[in-house]
């Protein structure tokens, strides 16, 4: 449904930026995927359509989007950030450590602050210093790994109080917290990739950086803001997580980034920058919690999990691309 | 760093002097000089290893030894434990204390060491096919058998449960199922309603749980194969208001187990001790280089931590007493 209320903010500026009707095709040929995948699963269990599953997909999927979502932005400008991941853990590391010493404003505040800091970091580190986002984010992930490792000496962190908790575990009426962040993300990330200067101008560097300098857009300075917004989202998904499990170790974060470069694959964000967007990736982060929901619900064996995860997530792909080709192709 | 072809070659010469089965101590005790011995852990992101550090640092400072711990900064990581190997055979420390990061991969680095001299104590993860101067662990499957049994016994032989598996590839996460499911095959009132992978983690352990408890609305235990996942099903019961009326029961003593054991919110624990196991290892390691005789196999008793015992156990590595080397060898192995 939140999905719906982005592809609906991508329209709008049609008029003026020729590519969004593009855009709108992606987001729907995910969402042909996406509900292939629903009709089939709640087509093989009767527990698959309810209220409260859906609920339950739309919170797993919640902090791999919002993390996803920072992700995204960096590769539309045909970068990638491998520190996602590691930065999480460093933040959720920070912020399960202050919290449950009794100071949770600062908590947060200081992990959102050391994710900014990694993100703000690689961006001059790409920007300024030209290294490959590949290599400068992969330097930062074992910086962000080697100082959680430091600070947390093997050590968990567990007990966070009820009040923090909320933001993993709470609802507002009927719907869980993470999902309203997931939902708030969604809607201010599109309001600023397609309505403000800034969004556009991370489209254009994406699709070609020669021209986004040469007509005079601060490149430099957009990307640096663009990396630190992504380790920004990261520190911020860190916080939803260790809400909902109430501990933080060093690991927390590895298990993330794949993930979460997946969901943006799924979305149909290009790798080579310049096309996709945000709602895209809340769908891929749907499928793929969809995808571990529908296996559990169907008791699918331990050692074949894995190879069917892979494959659903091909087929997904393949099967978007063959729709959404078609689409672009007829309403030429 | 590689093996050049001089050491190797009189590595091999040393093999050649110590062909049979256990090698014999080197003689750095009557040297007086302090014995230096390689401590090897998995990572230094898991609570685990860090128990297992204390533990052995405690044995250390008590013999008065030199210990250096090995660790790859990638967890578990293959390719790095292998090079921290070759690395220290070339160091050449009196001994290795050592658990593979993976039981079959790293035997090729192991039998180098062996051919180098080094006597090798592995504890935690078995290896084969190595010349070992004794293994000191746990027996995962016997672990989750009598935990099981001790389980179905309180829900008086009958129920319907979930079993959380661990990393599939693991060797342990395969032993402990198969010890789940002789236990389940002997109590023929019990159902297992789903059995899922959690990956050892915390939070897929959750998720998987979430996702579970969606399609069964009853559930009488879960069985986790891990502490870690354990907390992680305790979680997602409390969030659901299923929290107390479902069993919950894990493997490790971590502490976080002990106090939802302790606030009644998980029923039950094995302690897998690693404080005990590198503890005990260092010993061996120290009194083979005695001289003494090290028997083969030392396994840790079963040690279950439930409501009834949890205010006698102790939450922290760093808190707990040292276990007895001679109750330890003399009780079976």
């Amino acid at each position: 449904m939140s999905v719906q209320a982005g592809t609906s903010a991508a329209k709008a500026p049609a008029g003026f930026f020729g590519l969004a009707p593009d855009r709108l095709f992606i987001v729907l040929s995910r969402l042909v995927a996406l509900s292939a995948l629903a009709i089939t699963l709640s087509l093989l269990s009767p527990h698959f359509l309810t209220w409260n599953n859906t609920v339950n997909i739309l919170r797993h999927a919640a902090p791999l989007f919002i993390m996803s979502a920072g992700l995204t932005i960096v590769v539309l400008t045909a970068g990638i950030d491998l520190s996602v991941g590691a930065v999480l853990g460093l933040s959720a590391c920070l912020a399960a450590s202050l919290i449950t010493q009794g100071y949770p404003g600062v908590g947060i505040a200081a992990a959102l602050g050391a994710g900014l800091a990694c993100g703000l970091t690689n961006g001059a580190l790409v920007a300024y210093a030209r290294i490959p986002s590949f290599i400068a984010t992969y330097g930062m992930l074992w910086i962000a790994n080697g100082l959680a490792y430091v600070f947390m000496q093997g050590e968990v962190i567990y007990g966070l109080p009820a009040s923090f908790r909320s933001i993993g575990v709470g609802y507002i009426g009927p719907i869980p917290i993470p999902v309203v962040l997931m939902g708030v993300a969604i809607v201010i990330l599109q309001i600023v990739m397609h309505r403000t200067p800034f969004g556009r101008g991370v489209y254009a560097i994406g699709g070609n950086p020669i021209a986004a300098r040469l007509s005079g857009m601060p490149v430099q300075r957009r990307l640096v803001v663009v990396y630190g917004l992504s380790g920004l989202m990261a520190s911020f998904a860190s916080l939803v997580v260790i809400a909902r499990t109430n501990a933080a170790d060093v690991s927390l974060g590895e298990e993330q980034l794949l993930p979460a470069i997946a969901a943006v694959c799924l979305g149909g964000t290009s790798l080579f920058g310049g096309v996709g967007g945000i709602a895209g990736t809340a769908v891929g982060a749907i499928i793929l919690a969809m995808v571990l929901n529908g296996m559990n619900l169907l008791g699918i064996k331990t050692f074949w999990q894995a190879g069917v995860l892979g494959l659903i997530i091909l087929l997904s792909v393949l099967a978007d691309q063959l729709v959404g080709s078609r689409i672009n192709r007829s309403s030429r | 760093m590689k093996l050049t072809r001089r050491q190797f070659t009189s590595s091999s010469l040393a093999l050649g002097a110590a062909a049979t089965g256990i090698l014999p101590a080197a003689p750095v005790w009557a040297q007086g000089k302090t014995p230096k011995i390689a401590f090897f852990v998995k990572n230094v992101t898991n609570p685990f290893w860090k128990a297992c550090r204390i533990g052995a640092e405690k044995a250390a400072k008590e013999l008065k030894i030199d210990l250096e711990v090995v660790a790859p900064t990638k967890p578990d990581n293959i390719e790095e434990q292998t090079r921290l190997v070759e690395d220290w055979i070339v160091k050449k420390p009196d001994a290795f204390v050592f658990v593979p990061v993976d039981y079959k991969a790293l035997v090729p680095s192991i039998q180098k060491a062996n051919q180098a001299g080094i006597p090798v104590i592995n504890y935690n993860n078995v290896m084969t096919d190595i010349q070992k101067v004794t293994f000191i662990g746990s027996d995962d499957e016997m672990f989750e058998y009598e935990m099981c049994k001790y389980l179905f016994k309180s829900m008086g032989g009958k129920g319907k449960i979930v079993h959380i598996d661990g990393v599939p590839a693991a060797i342990t996460a395969q032993n402990r199922k198969k010890g789940f499911e002789r236990a389940v095959k002997e109590t023929p009132g019990i159902e297992v309603l789903a059995s899922q992978p959690g990956q050892y983690r915390r939070l897929p352990a959750q998720q998987v749980f979430e996702n579970l408890m969606q399609r069964f609305p009853e559930i009488d235990a879960v069985v986790s194969a891990n502490d870690d996942m354990a907390v992680g099903v305790v979680e997602a019961l409390n969030a659901a208001g299923r929290g107390g009326k479902t069993k919950v029961v894990g493997i490790d003593g971590i502490p976080d187990a002990i106090q939802a054991i302790a606030e009644g919110k998980m029923f039950a624990t094995v302690d897998f001790s690693g404080h005990d196991q590198s503890y005990l290892a260092v010993q061996a390691a120290v009194r083979h280089l005695k001289g003494e005789k090290v028997p083969p196999q030392i396994l840790l008793p079963v040690f279950i931590i439930d409501k009834g015992n949890v205010g006698t156990v102790a939450r922290t590595p760093e808190e707990r007493g040292v276990p007895n080397w001679d109750k330890v060898t003399s009780a079976k192995s």
